[in-house]
């Protein structure tokens, strides 16, 4: 007799997935800079008091930073950390400077291969310009090599290895399928080389749709369900930083943030007002407040 | 947004920067400008490298592309209402361009091709080799200062036909002996030994300060004084650097710009002086 079962959601909370983040995993983080983190997500890691993870990343912000600041990092692999006009990542220099935080040095486009060498399976990615840098000489994990064909001096980067990815997008469905939109800049084409580099994809977004909807535009669904672990509905999932064509950043918070980061005292309460007390995000979106949400959505007429 | 703007008088130092460099650009390059954040910083590494470049390409360099923030190729200037102070958001976006490098690895591939002839850094502390530093002060286990890494850095100074040091700021810790991270290779052991390094071509070609400008004597591998910028005493520049400059004598000043250069600059490149300011 032919048994008949469901096809499976992947929909979880917050909370559920943030609990397929284990202490001391690599975690992958989606955006880039100041664009599109997933920030609901880390603020429920940091609420579940989450523990020596390691960040693997391309550049990297306000997500690195608020993990050091709340101690929930013992290594990052990236190319920056900063928040770009909002000055250095206050946090994340301070446990640098007192040796509580490793950093591994990458240059920026080999940061990115790095997730390429993943997707592909590479055990290195190849690389011939680091003669004399230090992010070579200082860094164990790249080996110096002769180039088997040409002979010349040759360096092997090891891949991300990411154990778990988390990205923040537009729209999926109930069953993982992700899409992002085809006017599309490097934050969000990097969240789809991130989300093929893994096993372990977690993504969080602006709005779960019916399938259906989804299956009128497949060019745009890059991410295909069975990639997916686990989706999450966090509308604003992103604030304070930037999601490409729904809402800007929200440059008042990401100020709020900078200042209360410059100092130690003042960021635990920032950690207590926007993230320990709020119970979820959308207590977290309620402390932010729908006036500021509304002003800086956007509405944009798809080209 | 637009504020009064120098029609005549002498030029600025930006100004004398900006044509300076512009001189430098040839016919049929391609420039990359990166986004740099911090309002003096960005001013000096990241509007003057723009305004160079559109300056070159409405004078003697008409086949010259720009690219800016590493994406937009030949963005229409007069269209901008202020500084970018973001790489990615919708400003930029949707500001006319000739054409965009659309993400990953659409915008890599460029770079490691050897398209670009010419770009532009800055950093923390730059050395007498040319090596430059965005990583951190003080002992990289144990750093006294972290900043915030080595971004594009290596690819600029080993992948780029060669690059232009932007420093907004000239004193002795930022132009030391040897600086405490190499995250940009300049001439250690002059081209030969860039060429051991497996370094074929690049390097940095011109350092910019608001007191002189440098160029290297690319045979031995060491930084040396171009020339001095009008009004700045060769004391001061030797005073503000941190290894031995040798003897200054016959450096000349830096040349006043050509005016008009000077006038295309004020008129055509930067007529609300949104990037000069």
């Amino acid at each position: 007799m032919a048994t008949r079962a469901e096809r499976k959601s992947k929909v979880k909370t917050l909370a559920e997935a943030a609990a397929m983040v284990n202490d001391g995993d690599r975690l992958a983080i989606g955006g880039f800079v100041v664009y599109q983190r997933p920030m609901a997500f880390l603020g429920e890691l940091v609420r579940q008091g989450r523990k020596d993870l390691t960040v693997v990343g391309v550049t990297n912000s306000l997500d690195v930073d608020l993990l050091a600041g709340a101690g929930a990092l013992r290594r990052v692999e990236t190319s920056y950390v900063g928040l770009e006009k909002h000055g250095l990542a206050p946090n994340f220099r301070r446990a640098v400077e007192a040796g509580e935080l490793q950093v591994v040095d990458y240059p920026e486009i080999l940061s990115m291969e790095r997730f390429r060498a993943s997707q592909e399976n590479w055990p290195f990615w190849p690389c011939y310009y680091l003669g004399g840098n230090d992010v070579a000489l200082r860094n164990p994990d790249i080996k110096a090599l002769d180039c088997p064909a040409s002979g010349r001096p040759m360096f092997a980067v090891p891949p991300a290895a990411a154990d778990v990815t988390v990205i923040h997008a537009i729209m999926g469905d109930r069953y993982g399928n992700v899409l992002v939109p085809a006017r599309r800049l490097t934050p969000q084409s990097l969240d789809i080389t991130l989300a093929r580099s893994c096993d372990r994809v977690i993504v969080t977004v602006e709005k779960i749709v019916d399938n259906s909807v989804l299956q009128k535009y497949p060019h745009m669904v890059e991410i295909p369900a069975y990639r997916t672990a686990a989706i999450v509905e966090a509308p604003f999932g992103a604030h304070p930083t930037a999601m490409a064509s729904m809402y800007e950043e929200d440059e008042a918070q990401m100020h709020r943030y900078a200042e209360a980061a410059a100092d130690p005292e003042r960021f635990e309460g920032y950690l207590d007002d926007y993230v320990r007390n709020c119970a979820s995000h959308e207590a977290y979106l309620e402390k932010i407040g729908i006036a500021r949400l509304m002003a800086i959505r956007c509405i944009e007429v798809a080209l | 947004m637009s504020r009064p703007v120098r029609r005549d008088g002498p030029a600025t130092l930006h100004e004398v920067i900006a044509v300076a460099l512009a001189m430098d650009l040839r016919d049929g390059e391609l420039g990359f400008t990166g986004l740099v954040t911090g309002d003096g910083t960005a001013r000096f590494a990241a509007a003057i490298p723009l305004v160079a470049s559109e300056l070159a390409r409405r004078t003697h360099a008409p086949n010259l592309t720009v690219m800016m923030a590493g994406w937009m190729h030949n963005p229409d200037l007069r269209a901008m209402t202020r500084l970018p102070t973001s790489e990615f958001d919708e400003y930029l976006r949707d500001l006319p361009c000739e054409a965009h490098s659309k993400g990953y690895p659409g915008h890599t591939w460029s770079i490691k091709r050897g398209d670009i002839g010419y770009g532009f850094a800055s950093g923390a502390q730059v050395d007498v080799q040319g090596n430059l530093n965005s990583v951190c002060i003080g002992d990289p286990q144990r750093p006294k200062v972290r900043l915030v890494g080595p971004i594009l850095q290596p690819e600029h100074m080993a992948l780029f036909g060669r690059e232009y040091i932007m420093m907004p700021v000239h004193e002795r810790r930022r132009f030391v002996e040897k600086v405490d991270y190499v995250s940009g290779v300049g001439y250690p052991g002059g081209l030969e030994g860039r060429r051991r390094l497996g370094l074929d071509r690049g390097g940095p070609e011109l350092v910019m300060t608001p007191k002189c400008i440098f160029d290297f004597d690319k045979v031995v591998g060491r930084m040396k004084v171009r020339s001095i910028h009008a009004g700045i005493s060769r004391q001061d520049v030797i005073d503000s650097t941190g290894f031995d400059l040798g003897d200054l004598g016959a450096v000349p000043e830096t040349s006043a710009p050509d005016p008009e250069y000077l006038q295309i600059l004020r008129h055509e490149v930067d007529p609300h002086g949104i990037l000069l300011g």
